[in-house]
């Protein structure tokens, strides 16, 4: 057998003033050329177990170290992280943080001028770089000028240059739109199968881990529960689920059919075994399932709304083409669409943090220019992308304290909303801590929780879900859902299509600036060809159901696993929209 | 810290292997320093009675800066910043070498304040050298230049109040409390700590401008209630900046300098 280019043995790490370990006796070897996904809730070690991969844990961070990493035959604790970096590539989650040069060639340039390798050998490398992530002809761009997708493969390509025995990828995509999602996996696989680049990649992306992985590592509470084929880890459905995992769509609906009593002899993890399986199993004479349920209507005056709505940056960006909608009170509304298809810009219009170039923008039947930024902050709440961009005080409580204080609350109504806001969130233990030292799924949280504190008629997520595990991505959307309930108007921002048919009930697609659709959920998500214009993918159930209709002239507009499962078996659908309002 | 589970695994020396570090601190570490320095030197909070010119506003973190990076680095980081700042802001400063050599005992004497390992028997010897500096210091005035006692005595209390804290057990005091977990001593910690470091620094810097430019009678009296109004400043603002900047440096978790305080 091959010796291994990465060998793991019985490694614990304990972080400095923190009791309980977050690796706990890891023991684990990658071969030359494998590409292994690395999954497991936050918190899980992940990150740690990246980082101890080319020494910053713990010769950064400190900490007590127990076992042996070798890497390319270096032991990680025996030589310095300069010389540990000239094997391991490292690509964080964020493209943003990862890009300081002013051009991308000099963004590739730069680790290799810290390792001292001769000019001429870099200007070698930088074409044959930016090849392998197909970033030619962007040498003399600004890497601001790139799409989040080319960013993140800019990121790539710049460890890729310094010729690393094995690349690691830290939830490279969970920044990114699907569309920028698939071309990372695209490039990653590339390298891997024709570069014979050695991948480790941690993430949540389940649909392109089964895909393109040769092996899964399941890491929970810093321990490693199992490491199998793709096949082996999503098919157990129950095992992930557990670990407040999400699995394929596709596995998820033929776990379902299983459960309903349909024979199932393999749970396929692939969205095209599916399909093949789908077609071999289905009954040509079984009637198309009954109509959906009609969208209830939501009556009254608009709440929020735009009329002709543009937005020119100042660096000439035309964000948003002349948007009209109105959006009425008690509404769950979701916004889809490509990075930088208009959608933060939008919604920022209704906060007064951005002034239309022209047209209007209107709140409760007011033009934001006639209200104030502190008047609507009361009224609409905002959690944006980045929790850290709102985070500034040094403990938790304090942060969700910070606007009641400001708005002058008796100190007695403060203690007792900070308190219902932490409960709510589940944050009542991290009261005392560093909200920045807490995980990025914790630090959303730690936001939202200041938001509620202040009671808004309105709750605008932007990318609530981004960098959560699925437990946590429902937990923030249940959340959601009760404010919803509670009669709040709530608009959402993400990609993760697939965590939203049970919580929104109206969709607008953005694309370039423009609003390409306004509809119910159900016809949003069947606009394929649609969706796809604005670089979004649909969640695997829309295909399934697609391969369903294929053979008969049905129509077939299931949105979820259950929803395919229960169609597939003859029974009764349990429809989305009815779980909503029976919640 | 005890952990709840054992691991199976042998324990191993953790240890930054880059060279790059100055007695224990990592080179970074002491260049970020040095520029935060810089940078509030640049910002003055008071009028220099007798000398002209301002004190900068960094002369509150001093202190913060040896508790930080210990006694060698924190000074040279501290001298760094000073020095860099006395060419950029040169209206934050009378006599720049007093500015330069305040900033540098400000450091040393906050590492030692703070010290662990070695440094902590520096305290006595540092405490017997500020001791010299302090009779110099009063003799020029009053023997050389016939200034009143009592007039002296009252003008310098900072420094002989900084002196006298450093020279009693409060030293390990603050020394215990700046290392503890809770925030609520370690504020306290700051805020005496910066009290008596800066004290200590400003002993120096005075020393040393009163040999080059000296000052008349009225000045040592409007000294008297200014001085510690200043120096009230200095130790609040060490303790706000300090309370944040350790606060931040423990729930992020780096790599602590060897001989750090905190």
């Amino acid at each position: 057998m091959e010796s291994a280019l990465v060998t793991m043995a019985c490694v614990s790490y304990q972080y400095p003033r923190v009791r309980s370990l977050a690796l706990h006796d890891i023991s684990l070897d990658i071969q030359p050329g494998e590409f292994l996904g690395l999954i497991g809730p936050t918190g899980a070690g992940k990150t740690t177990l990246c980082l101890a991969l080319n020494g910053i844990v713990p010769q950064f961070y400190g900490g007590r170290f127990f076992g042996h990493v070798r890497v390319a035959g270096f032991d990680t604790l025996e030589h310095p992280i300069s010389v540990l970096a000239r094997r391991v590539g490292l690509v964080f989650e964020d493209p943003e943080t990862q890009l300081i040069a002013t051009s991308v060639e000099n963004e590739i340039a730069f680790a290799l001028e810290n390792l001292k390798v001769p000019r001429e050998e870099i200007i070698a490398r930088i074409p044959r770089a930016l090849e392998a992530v197909r970033l030619e002809g962007t040498e003399k761009k600004h890497p601001h000028e790139l799409s989040g997708g080319q960013k993140q493969r800019l990121a790539i390509a710049a460890a890729l240059a310094i010729q690393p025995a094995l690349l690691i990828l830290d939830e490279p995509t969970s920044q990114l739109d699907p569309v920028g999602a698939r071309e990372v996996f695209a490039t990653v696989s590339e390298l891997n199968r024709e570069l014979g680049v050695t991948v480790l990649l941690s993430g949540h992306a389940a649909e392109e881990l089964a895909e393109y992985a040769d092996r899964v590592a399941l890491l929970v509470e810093g321990a490693l529960l199992q490491v199998d084929t793709p096949d082996a880890i999503y098919s157990d459905i129950p095992r992930l689920l557990a670990a407040d995992l999400r699995p394929p769509q596709v596995a998820q609906s033929f776990s379902r059919m299983r459960e309903r009593g349909v024979r199932v002899p393999h749970i396929p993890v692939r969205l095209d075994a599916g399909i093949a399986a789908l077609e071999r199993m289905r009954d040509p004479a079984a009637p198309p399932p009954a109509a959906p349920p009609t969208p209830r209507p939501v009556l009254g005056e608009p709440l929020l709304a735009a009329r002709d709505l543009h937005h020119v940056y100042n660096d000439g960006t035309h964000a948003l083409r002349g948007i009209t909608l109105d959006i009425r009170a008690g509404e769950y509304v979701l916004i889809i669409g490509q990075n930088g298809a208009g959608k933060s810009t939008l919604v920022k219009h209704f906060l007064k943090l951005l002034e239309p170039t022209r047209g209007d923008a209107r709140v409760g039947g007011t033009s934001t220019r006639d209200l104030s930024v502190s008047g609507l902050a009361r009224r609409i709440g905002y959690v944006a992308q980045n929790p850290d961009s709102q985070i500034f005080n040094a403990t938790v409580a304090d942060e969700v304290a910070f606007a009641l204080k400001n708005l002058k609350y008796p100190q007695a109504e403060v203690d007792a909303r900070v308190d219902e806001s932490l409960q709510a969130m589940g944050l009542r233990a991290a009261r005392d801590q560093h909200p920045l030292a807490l995980p990025r799924g914790d630090r959303a949280r730690v936001v939202i929780a200041a938001i509620l504190a202040m009671r808004p008629d309105v709750i605008i997520f932007d990318e609530p879900t981004t960098g959560q595990d699925y437990r946590g991505a429902r937990y923030i959307l249940d959340i959601s859902r009760e404010l919803h309930q509670m009669g709040k108007t709530v608009i959402i921002i993400t990609h993760h299509l697939y965590l939203m048919p049970e919580y929104a009930e109206r969709v607008l697609v953005m694309g370039k600036g423009t609003l390409l659709l306004d509809a119910p959920i159900r016809r949003a998500y069947h606009a394929i060809d649609l969706l796809r214009a604005t670089y979004l993918t649909p969640p695997q159930a829309v295909f399934l159901a697609r391969a369903l209709r294929a053979s008969d002239a049905g129509d077939y507009p299931l949105l979820t696993p259950d929803e395919v499962a229960a169609c597939v078996a003859g029974q009764p659908i349990a429809w989305a929209e009815e779980q909503r309002w029976a919640r | 810290m005890e952990m709840y589970i054992k691991p199976s695994g042998e324990e191993r020396q953790v240890r930054s292997l880059e060279t790059v570090a100055v007695a224990g601190a990592p080179i970074a570490y002491i260049v970020v320093l040095a520029g935060v320095v810089m940078v509030l030197a640049g910002i003055p909070f008071s009028v220099m009675l007798g000398a002209g010119n301002g004190f900068p506003l960094s002369q509150a973190i001093y202190p913060l800066v040896g508790w930080i990076l210990g006694p060698v680095a924190g000074a040279l980081a501290a001298g760094v910043g000073g020095l860099l700042g006395v060419f950029l802001f040169p209206q934050n400063s009378a006599v720049p070498i007093a500015t330069v050599l305040g900033a540098v005992a400000g450091g040393f004497a906050g590492g030692i304040l703070g010290g662990k390992g070695r440094w902590a028997a520096w305290g006595l010897p540092i405490a017997v050298f500020f001791g010299v500096v302090y009779a110099f210091y009063a003799g020029s005035a009053i023997v050389l230049n016939g200034v009143d006692g009592g007039i002296f005595l009252l003008a310098s209390f900072i420094n002989w109040s900084a002196l006298a804290l450093f020279v009693l057990p409060t030293r390990k005091l603050f020394r215990s409390w700046l290392s503890s977990a809770d925030l609520k001593r370690v504020t306290p910690a700051l805020f005496l700590g910066t009290w008596c470091v800066a004290g200590l620094s400003h002993l120096t810097a005075a020393f040393i401008v009163y040999q080059v430019m000296g000052w008349p009678d009225f000045v040592w009296a409007s000294m008297i209630p200014v001085s510690p109004l200043e120096h009230l400043m200095r130790a609040a603002v060490g303790a706000v900046i300090g309370s944040g900047v350790l606060a931040g440096l423990r729930a992020v978790g780096l790599v602590k300098p060897k001989y750090a305080a905190y």
